[in-house]
């Protein structure tokens, strides 16, 4: 409660001051656990704010809306430290200027929310490092760890069996801060390279093909998995492409606002086990 | 409607061994939108490229199908005698159903079937195929010979005596290379210095050469035609313009101990120093970690003794951007390292020397003025023994190839030696005598015949000290019997390596290379002489171990290819080249970061009234090289390349 309530009067005074022209955080949704996204441009409109631990949207997508920030004006937002990943990464893909970002952090353990200290991205780099060392456990782990465990054909097993229920209803891609693209691959018909039907193969497709545009990008925000209206744990696919790139390239994403996409650049003592 | 034309190649016995071309060509014929399908024993023939036009023409084909060998042997070809037959040369495709089928299957009927869906896809294919036109781009004529040893001094010479302009980069502060560094050569027995010194002479006089010693590529960008190429020039320490080359420096220098690289560690030279007497250029270097100013901030006696004010400490490294269109890369070879011979006692005794080093004593130019003289006490040795292949042929120490050029070398050693010093005896335990080129057996044979070298077959497995004598430990496999012999000196015909930075040097110009370090070519039979790179070719022995003859030969037939390349004012390319779709684009700049060859710029998207609406990338066809990096990276799935477009590749994919 306090922090909402500090929370509330500095964004009051963010708009008062001139210095953002908007904020965007959370409201009540129409559950008690659910949230929905707020836009603030009024002092009024700040008293619906509410920041508990329920927040768990990672609303750095919003900012990627066409035309948000061509003004060269700023716009404060609140995101936890994955928020903070994503737009760093929208940053280092061009998708924004990261000057033009007030950030408001926080984080929640349990039911208790907490402020986290700084307002531009630069602040939290530290931050960022220490959970890039001692990553986050998050509820899925253990589900994480049986998947680890199983052969080939287990967990093509469990993918075929998880993906069957994919009604290709593209929710995943739509809460994805990382899906911006003017145009998806899967809306290209040519070619068709992604089957549009629900059946094993093209569901496989979808899946494989949006893991591949994660890697190195995922911040395991866990926005595609609230998203799916069939509770596939997509978050799972990503975070082991996440631990790919970590292990493989030193990588880990959203670290900093200029940091060079994985796959696009090299290092020449990246490691080569892939050649023959 | 698509008219396709299917032309199924024997290639001899090839292909037909294996693959079915009767039942191949019957299939092919069913196949929806093939309007001819025929077999032939070599379609690549003169007739068998007749009956291709032939068939064009008569059913007024929209694309052909090839389906024979690899496309690097005769895509070129086909596509030739597609234009003369009035069929657009993108319209050719060539299925691979020998490489990639024939020659890699035993079993016929699976090899047809596979051959069956080869075929059949690259039919889907073709009928998505647009007209392409080549591209033009301008050739500078200016060639970059990089290394001037022998081969790069050979190349230089030829490439600018036609009349084109060449730059020549040489690392160390002189030319020559190896070839410098010898006495006398074999087969003929000529003095190294007196053929290598002119040929220097004439470069550097050369008005067409402009050379560049002490200085190393930094980076290659572009393509053949057109690189952009970044040299460093160390800093000599000596101003090149007002030096006269007179000494005075040298001899007042009193860093005197430093071992010679040049006499390989038999002789001395000072911190500033020329590598040899005959330098080219003859303007010294202070070699800055021996120099005791630089060490400890005192000194400048160099400075002090140059009349022409010629030396400053202050020298930075310079850069120089330059514009190449074709590049000879003459980079040479390294001695093996002989310490890893550690039974053979070089290093631990002063008298085990590499065959380097006894040209070294045997030139008149030498630590020695060309006395033979052992480098422990200076005395004249009366036995002494060679160990060939000291490297060679060796897997489990040194190297696995033969260096070629030891057993010749061996034997002229143990001629310089008898000829030098009279009643001295000599041993060579030698593996076989490889002496293959004109005038090599001869050469082996006057070496036995008539210096009364004596050949002992067999390898050695130890030396070591005894009574001021090297006890050499051998077998002698034609007698069957151990044996040892007594000898004043010891010399290791050591294997020829690659330049230690060879690899990271290859990344550098972007050129591939084996196992070993050696510069690939394009194909061992057919362009040896070209790298795998378009516009870069290679001479002498940074390609592999080589001699004085073949390394000139290569570096001739290096200058021709770079003078062909010069005789077009502008190449033509293939139309093989990305494209962006704008609508699509998100911006990201991935393919301009992935691009290797910097060819995608940021392209701003403005409304009628001036105002930016967003930036998009733009891919410079002029700097396309169409590898498709962007292609496959872009999430957007915007870029597409011409000739291999994501919908040609997809319906090859469903085609099979
Ligand atoms: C002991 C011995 C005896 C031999 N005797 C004979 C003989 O009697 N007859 C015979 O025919 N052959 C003989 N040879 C072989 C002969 O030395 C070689 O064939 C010849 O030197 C090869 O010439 P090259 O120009 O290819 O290489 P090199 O002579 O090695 O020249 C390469 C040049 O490139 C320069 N360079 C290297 N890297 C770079 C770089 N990155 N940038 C700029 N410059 C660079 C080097 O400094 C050097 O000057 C002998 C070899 C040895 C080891
Ligand atoms: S893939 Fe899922 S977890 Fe990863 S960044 Fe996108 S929404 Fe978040
Ligand atoms: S949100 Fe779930 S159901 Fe919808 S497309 Fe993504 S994986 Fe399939
Ligand atoms: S990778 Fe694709 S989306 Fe990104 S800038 Fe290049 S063309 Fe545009
Ligand atoms: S295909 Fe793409 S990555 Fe390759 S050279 Fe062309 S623009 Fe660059």
């Amino acid at each position: 409660m306090i922090t909402q309530e500090k929370y509330r009067t500095t964004v009051k005074e963010l708009l008062a001051s001139g210095s953002v022209k908007m904020v965007i955080g959370y409201k009540p949704g129409s559950t008690p656990d659910r949230r929905r996204p707020l836009f603030i441009r009024t002092s009024e409109e700040a008293d619906q704010l509410v920041l508990d631990s329920t927040c768990m949207t990672n609303l750095s997508g919003y900012l990627v809306t066409e035309g948000l920030l061509s003004d060269e004006k700023r716009v404060g937002i609140f995101l936890r430290p994955e928020g903070i990943r994503s737009i760093n990464i929208l940053a280092a893909e061009y998708q924004l200027n990261i000057e033009q970002i007030v950030i408001l952090g926080f984080d929640s353990t349990g039911r208790d929310v907490r402020p986290l200290e700084g307002r531009n991205a630069g602040d939290f780099s530290g931050l960022l490092s220490e959970i890039k060392e001692k990553p986050v456990q998050t509820s899925k782990e253990p589900l994480l760890e049986r998947i680890e465990k199983m052969n080939a054909q287990e967990r093509f097993d469990f993918w075929q069996e998880e993906f069957s229920r994919c009604i290709k209803c593209y929710a995943c891609r739509q809460a994805c801060p990382m899906c911006y693209c003017r145009r998806c691959i899967v809306d290209s018909n040519q070619p068709q390279w992604i089957n549009t039907s629900s059946h094993t193969l093209g569901n496989f497709e979808w899946n494989i093909v949006r893991a591949f545009h994660l890697s190195g990008r995922c911040v395991q925000c866990g926005n595609c998995d609230r998203a799916c209206p069939v509770n596939i744990p997509l978050r799972l696919i990503n975070q082991r492409m996440a631990t790919e790139v970590l292990d493989g390239f030193d990588h880990f994403a959203g670290l900093s606002p200029t940091q060079e996409p994985v796959l696009a650049s090299f290092k020449k003592d990246d490691t080569e086990t892939f050649i023959l | 409607m698509a008219k396709i034309g299917v032309f199924i190649c024997h290639c001899g016995e090839n292909i037909a061994a294996k693959v079915d071309c009767t039942k191949l060509a019957a299939a092919l014929g069913e196949h929806p939108g093939v309007a001819v399908s025929v077999e032939y024993k070599y379609f690549c023939s003169d007739p068998g490229q007749e009956s291709v036009k032939k068939a064009i023409r008569d059913n007024n084909l929209s694309g052909i199908v090839i389906a024979a060998c690899s496309p690097r042997m005769h895509e070129a070809t086909f596509r030739k005698a597609c234009a003369e037959a009035g069929l657009n040369p993108y319209l050719c495709e060539i299925a691979n159903i020998r490489e990639q089928c024939s020659w890699v299957h035993t079993d016929g009927d699976m090899a047809t079937a596979k051959a069956m869906d080869i075929v059949r896809s690259m039919v889907e294919k073709v009928k998505r195929n647009n007209k392409l036109q080549s591209i033009e781009v301008p050739v500078t004529r200016r060639a970059l010979v990089i290394g001037g040893g022998i081969a790069g001094l050979q190349a230089a010479l030829d490439i600018a005596n036609a009349g084109q302009e060449v730059v020549l980069v040489e690392r160390e502060p002189s030319l020559g290379g190896h070839m410098a560094q010898l006495s006398e050569t074999f087969p003929t027995l000529d003095c190294s210095q007196c053929i290598m010194t002119p040929r220097m002479v004439e470069t550097a006089q050369h008005p067409k050469i402009r050379l560049l010693t002490y200085a190393e590529v930094e980076s290659v960008d572009g393509y053949i035609g057109n690189f952009k190429v970044k040299i460093r020039m160390k800093s000599r320490y000596v101003d090149m313009n007002t030096c006269t080359g007179c000494g005075d420096c040298m001899t007042k220098c009193p860093a005197k101990k430093i071992s010679s690289e040049f006499d390989c560690g038999l002789g001395k030279r000072t911190a500033i120093y020329t590598p040899f007497a005959q330098s080219v250029p003859n303007i010294p270097v202070i070699d800055k970690a021996s120099c005791i100013y630089f060490k400890n901030g005192k000194c400048k006696m160099c400075q002090k003794s140059c009349q022409l004010n010629s030396i400053n400490f202050e020298m930075q490294d310079e850069f120089i951007d330059l514009e190449i269109g074709a590049i000879v890369v003459a980079t040479g070879f390294q001695v093996q390292n002989t310490a890893v011979y550690g039974e053979y006692g070089y290093g631990k005794f002063p008298d085990v020397i590499t065959g380097l080093q006894f040209e070294r004593l045997a030139s008149a130019s030498g630590p020695t003025a060309g006395k033979i003289l052992r480098p422990s006490d200076g005395k004249e040795p009366e036995n002494v023994v060679f160990i060939q292949c000291a490297g060679s042929r060796d897997p489990s120490k040194g190297v696995r190839y033969c260096s070629k050029i030891c057993c010749m070398y061996t034997a002229k050693h143990a001629m310089l030696y008898a000829h030098k010093v009279h009643g001295g005896k000599t041993h060579i335990f030698y593996m076989d005598i490889r002496a293959a080129g004109k005038g090599y057996d001869e050469f082996t044979r006057r070496a036995i015949e008539e210096d009364e070298a004596s050949y002992v077959r067999g390898r050695v497995s130890k030396v070591w000290q005894e009574n001021g004598k090297l006890m050499v430990r051998g077998v002698d496999t034609l007698l069957g019997k151990p044996v040892t012999v007594a000898a004043d000196m010891v010399v290791l015909a050591t294997a020829m390596v690659s330049q230690p930075n060879a690899k990271e040097f290859a990344k550098t110009i972007g050129i591939a290379y084996d196992e070993y370090g050696f510069y690939n070519e394009a194909h061992l039979k057919l362009r040896p002489v070209e790298s795998s790179t378009a516009g870069v070719f290679l001479a002498g022995a940074c390609q592999s171990p080589k001699d004085i003859p073949d390394s000139v030969a290569q570096a001739s037939a290096s200058a021709s290819k770079v003078l062909a390349l010069f005789s077009k004012e502008k190449l033509e390319r293939e139309p093989v080249i990305a494209v962006n779709n704008e609508a699509t684009c998100a911006g990201c700049w991935g393919c301009v970061l992935a691009c290797p060859y910097n060819a995608i710029e940021k392209k701003d998207i403005r409304d009628r009234s001036g105002r930016l609406i967003k930036q998009v990338a733009y891919v410079n066809p002029g700097l396309c090289q169409g590898c498709g990096t962007c292609v496959t990276f872009c999430r957007s799935n915007s870029l597409d390349l011409a000739g291999f477009t994501e919908k040609q590749i997809f319906a090859e994919v469903m085609g099979l």
